[in-house]
């Protein structure tokens, strides 16, 4: 016999309690997980996603907010407001690379994917990308698909085979080689073609702009806005607006989650009182046999530690088979397009599983503390004559 | 024979808000090594309180309780548990095994406490429950015992640590006459081995294998 039997043996004795309070625990450990599995992944996502891009600098419609810039990075639909003027009006201005793109949604299998607009050979310059399988567009406004490599392995795409969006069959042009961020789970069409299936006319969402000397960027944005009337950010404003947005999102989830850890760690507060009570008749056995203060205490505190480990783990195994299962049926959005952008890949990180345990099991411990305080404080008279 | 048990003007009061419960007066006696005594005496005339004190498991509000020559009612918590482990075998009226274990983890459990190896607490454990004549039950739980053989388990799990003293509570309080008969004669055996057996009865059955009856009244011995 040793101190970690009896505990398992005390745990298991009372199925029932055992079970309920792991449950308690589990669930809260285990959206503690999924939260943080799912805003965990996201700041990482964001920076990968705006060096993705590749711009200094990103036109908008006048008036946009965090949202819309979210959206870029998301490759969520965005209202295509910028007219073709417009574009050549900041064409113009020398020193700057600018590159259009129209950002609409479509599904495939009842999937939603994400659809851009472009202008085949300035993107393809401005972005630097791979051919993995087929061929690129061969003329600007060609009638066809080419794919981001995530996508075409999620519906098993290749060149040749065809893709109906808005009720148009288009032939798969090519594949792209593996870029690491949104494109990969996008389908990019010619500028014309794509305003011609979403009914935009010649306008698009926003311009990726990359400049020729950073150091004018300042007078770049002010070149810009005065021509065409437009909203310009810089790169790094982008970066911080969204990382605002999605730390407002990610502390409110990150506070449900508390909540749901401290039910949990009251439910093994109320497991182990209960604990104390019932065996208090042992634990003057205990004392009697020998068992000091600190054994006693260090009995009572083992049991509640054995359930912040187990919970820990059964918690992060349901956390995270919940993110895994759930995020695909997230409604969509620009946060929930980020959060399925970052794929099980990304949500299991044994980091995340190893805090997640070590705080199941800290949390544990400190519930126990008083329990066992309790507990060990007990005189053995007083224990054994407990009826 | 030197006194194993030595109590000089022991007293022991409870204090319930403002009422307080004098349990024990003055008790001053000596229990020989090797000697087998009854403390018999009417109910709530605190019997059970001089046993708590002798055996380290309560401490007395006035006087002094030696165990050989330790006087325990000094020392600090710790060394007094480590002292009840090692020096004292306690055997109470409703058995108290630990519910969720079996017999032979029961016995173990005292070992365990004292430090003892995990292989050695089995080797001795298993000798022990031979030595109640109850070997072949080392794998039930007390649910599974009738209460004689619950009785004989906690009288193994008392001896485990091989301690001078054998302290109980009305051990046959709950056992019908055979069960109690085969109790009695174990504890007989094992005094015969050398163990100083102290027990608190109502029993005249109990009684009458003692050496020496200590009788307790209104708190004070009558010898």
């Amino acid at each position: 016999m040793n101190l970690s039997k009896l505990v398992y043996k005390n745990i298991t004795r009372r199925r029932g309690r055992f079970l309920f309070t792991l449950l308690g625990i589990t669930i809260g450990i285990a959206s503690f997980v999924t939260f943080m599995a799912l805003g965990g992944s996201l700041k990482d996502e964001i920076h990968r996603e705006t060096a993705a891009l590749g711009a200094n600098l990103v036109v908008i419609p006048k008036g946009s907010c965090g949202y819309e810039q979210l959206s870029i990075l998301t490759g969520d639909q965005m209202p295509t407001n910028i007219s073709a003027a417009e574009i050549a009006t900041i064409r113009a201005i020398k020193g700057l690379t600018v590159v259009p793109f129209l950002a609409q949604q479509t599904a495939i299998n009842n999937k939603p994917v994400t659809v851009s607009g472009i202008e085949p050979e300035a993107t393809l310059a401005f972005k630097r990308w791979q051919i993995s399988q087929g061929a690129y567009f061969s003329n600007p406004d060609e009638t066809g698909v080419v794919i981001g490599a995530t996508a075409a392995r999620q519906f098993d795409l290749k060149p040749g085979a065809t893709v109906t969006v808005r009720g148009e069959k288009l032939p798969v042009l090519g594949i792209l080689g593996e870029t690491g961020g949104r494109d990969d789970a996008t389908l990019f069409l010619s500028l014309p073609v794509a305003q011609r299936l979403f009914k935009s006319a010649d306008k698009v969402s926003y311009a990726a702009i990359r400049v020729d000397d950073l150091a004018r960027t300042e007078g770049y944005i002010e070149k810009i806005r005065e021509a065409t009337g437009l909203g310009v950010v810089s790169d790094k404003q982008m970066l911080k607006s969204v990382l605002g947005i999605v730390g407002t999102v990610n502390i409110t989830l990150q506070m449900i989650a508390a909540v749901s850890v401290l039910a949990a760690a009251f439910g093994i507060i109320n497991t182990m009182m209960a604990a104390t009570y019932e065996r208090k008749r042992e634990i003057g056995i205990l004392q009697a046999l020998g068992a000091r203060r600190r054994t006693i205490f260090l009995l009572f505190m083992l049991e509640s530690g054995f359930y912040g480990i187990i919970g820990g783990v059964t918690g992060v195994i349901t956390g995270l088979a919940t993110a895994v299962i759930v995020t695909p049926y997230i409604s969509q959005n620009a946060f929930t397009t980020f959060v399925k952008g970052s794929g099980s890949g990304d949500i299991i990180d044994i980091k995340m599983i190893a805090g997640s345990i070590l705080f199941s099991t800290v949390v544990a411990i400190v519930a126990g503390i008083y329990p066992a305080w309790r507990a060990a404080r007990l005189t053995p008279v007083e224990a054994i004559s407990y009826e | 024979m030197n006194n194993i048990i030595r109590t000089e003007h022991a007293a022991k009061s409870y204090k319930s808000g403002e009422i307080t419960t004098t349990a024990l007066k003055d008790v001053s006696l000596e229990i020989l090594q090797g000697s087998f005594t009854c403390i018999i005496g009417p109910s709530g005339h605190g019997k059970s309180t001089l046993m708590h004190l002798i055996g380290g498991l309560d401490r007395p509000t006035d006087g002094k309780v030696y165990i050989g020559d330790v006087e325990i009612s000094r020392i600090p918590n710790s060394d007094l548990a480590r002292l009840r482990g090692k020096r004292v075998g306690f055997v109470f009226q409703f058995f108290n095994l630990m519910q969720g274990l079996t017999a032979i983890e029961n016995v173990e459990i005292a070992m365990m406490l004292a430090g003892v190896p995990d292989r050695e607490q089995r080797v001795r454990a298993v000798k022990l429950l031979a030595l109640v004549g109850l070997a072949e039950k080392a794998g039930a739980k007390p649910g599974q015992l009738s209460g004689g053989q619950q009785q004989r388990v906690a009288i193994a799990r008392a001896l485990a640590n091989d301690p001078d003293i054998l302290l109980m509570d009305e051990p046959t309080g709950n056992l019908d006459s055979v069960a109690e008969a085969e109790v009695l004669d174990l504890l007989q055996t094992l005094h015969r081995q050398g163990k100083t057996v102290v027990i608190v009865t109502h029993s005249d059955e109990v009684a009458k294998r003692a050496e020496r009856i200590i009788r307790v009244k209104d708190g004070l011995v009558a010898h």
